[in-house]
């Protein structure tokens, strides 16, 4: 599903962001991207989704060559890939149901298919009795619930989730952990970037080591 | 595509002026006074254009007839004349017309010409040109003409005032052209700020895997009503302002020639709507495009 061989990433600031990465993620792949802050570790999902693009080597995701993706095409690339981030981005103007229907018009969606698709995400999270409320109302666990939902409202391939337990209590990022597990299980690939030792040791995937902009341990069912 | 979903760009640029109302006023207002004052400038350099008009084409060639001239002589005089390349209009002025006129202008003083038994005054022709910067060219053709006595056009004003309209005319277009540069920047910026606004839901929508032009076009419609309805209101105050002040200016100067034909002004109009709108589209796409590379 995602390859990457050789990769190098130099910001024009000089910062050094990734070295020599190479790295196989198969479909329906459970992964977490451990190291410190400033590692690479979001550079590293930048360059799936097409947010940056290397300055030397190959980034392959689902068969397409992101480095020789025309601009024009990027859209369709991230049509297969849903993003979660810390900070959420939501738009806090709109409810809980606009939200996710913003994503689905924007990629084409019939209203028909924006209805049903928006009720069954809004069910898997468990927000379907808030779909009317303003995401300012919400919870941290539920606004961090609220960002699965509309990224995997399109049926992504793949699912990036950037420290998604990151501002949460244990209690509320297991929930938000089995939530990806589930989505895991019914075939999206997800990649987690965690500083949470807790969850990682408690989940026991496989766990991908990113120092300095290298990755220095690559274990199945690994630890933080 | 694009048509498909012309009622979701729209429901979304509403509800984007609705949702940031207060932003929008502002943007409104201010591409409003802006567009003002280039309309503003547009219809003083209408006017004055006019005014130059009317003092050029007050220019004219005066040709002295010598007195022993015949009536078949004035009139192949006369076809002589219209023979003449850039030639507008010839009247004929009799020495009779002419001792009239003369006693019309000394109005109380007439008694002098009692005196005097015969009208010493020459007949002559009053020739208009087409365009006074080739006046000398022609009074230079007259001169070869015959039975005339001598040609007057007042070289010296004629250069004089053709050189000043000139300059007056290149300023007037340079200072145009700043103006209209000035507001497009100055409603780009507006806009950019209005877009800046809303960069979370630009990079949410390019993140999701919209296309570019699917996130420009609400912002398109939007800058483009934004830009309509500032043209609109700017038009609207213009034409108050307008009649009033030429009214004023007429009552204070009454030979002042002033534009009062609406079918004159209505090209001033339409370059506001489409300095507003085209401002209003262009700025929106280039802001927006700013924040799509994410």
């Amino acid at each position: 599903m995602i390859r990457m061989f050789h990769v190098y990433k130099t910001y024009p600031n000089k910062i050094l962001a990734l070295h020599d990465i190479n790295i196989h993620i198969r479909k329906g792949e459970f992964v977490f991207l451990v190291g410190p802050t400033g590692a690479g570790k979001t550079t590293f999902l930048r360059l799936i989704y097409r947010g940056t693009v290397p300055n030397k080597g190959q980034v392959i995701v689902n068969g397409i060559n992101i480095a020789r993706l025309k601009p024009s095409y990027i859209p369709y690339l991230r049509r297969n890939i849903g993003i979660v981030f810390q900070d959420f981005k939501l738009l806090y103007s709109r409810t809980v149901y606009e939200n996710i229907s913003f994503g689905l018009k924007a990629i084409g969606a019939t209203n028909f298919e924006i209805r049903e698709q928006v009720k069954k995400v809004l069910n898997l999270v468990g927000l379907e009795s808030k779909k009317n409320v303003k995401p300012h109302l919400l919870s941290g666990g539920e606004q961090q619930k609220l960002c699965i939902a509309r990224a995997i409202a399109n049926e992504p391939l793949i699912l990036l989730t950037d420290e998604p337990t990151g501002n949460l209590d244990p209690d509320t990022s297991w929930e938000i952990m089995q939530l990806l597990f589930h989505i895991n299980i019914r075939g999206t690939t997800v990649i987690m970037a965690s500083h949470d030792k807790l969850m990682v040791d408690k989940a026991r995937k496989r766990v991908i080591r990113v120092e300095r902009g290298r990755i220095i341990e690559d274990t199945q069912r690994g630890i933080y | 595509m694009i048509f498909e979903n012309m009622g979701f760009y729209f429901r979304e640029a509403l509800l984007s002026f609705r949702r940031s109302a207060l932003m929008s006023m502002a943007a409104i207002i201010s591409n409003t006074t802006i567009l003002i004052i280039v309309g503003m400038f547009l219809l003083i350099s209408v006017n004055s254009s006019l005014f130059l008009k009317n003092l050029e084409s007050q220019l004219e060639i005066i040709v002295y007839l010598k007195d022993d001239i015949s009536e078949t002589e004035v009139n192949v005089l006369k076809d002589g004349i219209f023979g003449i390349n850039g030639i507008k209009e010839v009247k004929f002025v009799s020495k009779e017309e002419a001792y009239q006129r003369l006693l019309k202008d000394l109005g109380g003083q007439r008694d002098i010409f009692n005196a005097i038994e015969v009208n010493p005054l020459p007949a002559s022709f009053e020739i208009k040109v087409k365009d006074p910067k080739i006046i000398e060219q022609i009074a230079n053709q007259l001169e070869k003409l015959k039975k005339i006595e001598e040609i007057e056009y007042g070289q010296d004003i004629v250069e004089r005032l053709l050189n000043f309209t000139d300059i007056f005319r290149r300023v007037g277009i340079l200072i145009l052209a700043l103006l209209v540069l000035a507001s497009i920047l100055i409603i780009s910026n507006i806009i950019k700020i209005t877009v800046y606004a809303r960069r979370d839901e630009i990079e949410i929508m390019s993140l999701s895997g919209a296309t570019h032009w699917f996130i420009k076009w609400p912002f398109v419609i939007e800058g483009f009503l934004q830009g309509f309805i500032s043209a609109i209101l700017a038009i609207l105050i213009l034409y108050k302002f307008y009649f009033f002040a030429i009214n004023k200016v007429q009552q204070a100067v009454p030979f002042l020639p002033v534009v009062w034909d609406k079918i004159e002004l209505w090209p001033i109009g339409a370059a506001i709507i489409v300095l507003g709108s085209l401002v209003g589209i262009l700025g929106s796409m280039f802001s927006v495009g700013k924040y799509l590379n994410v």
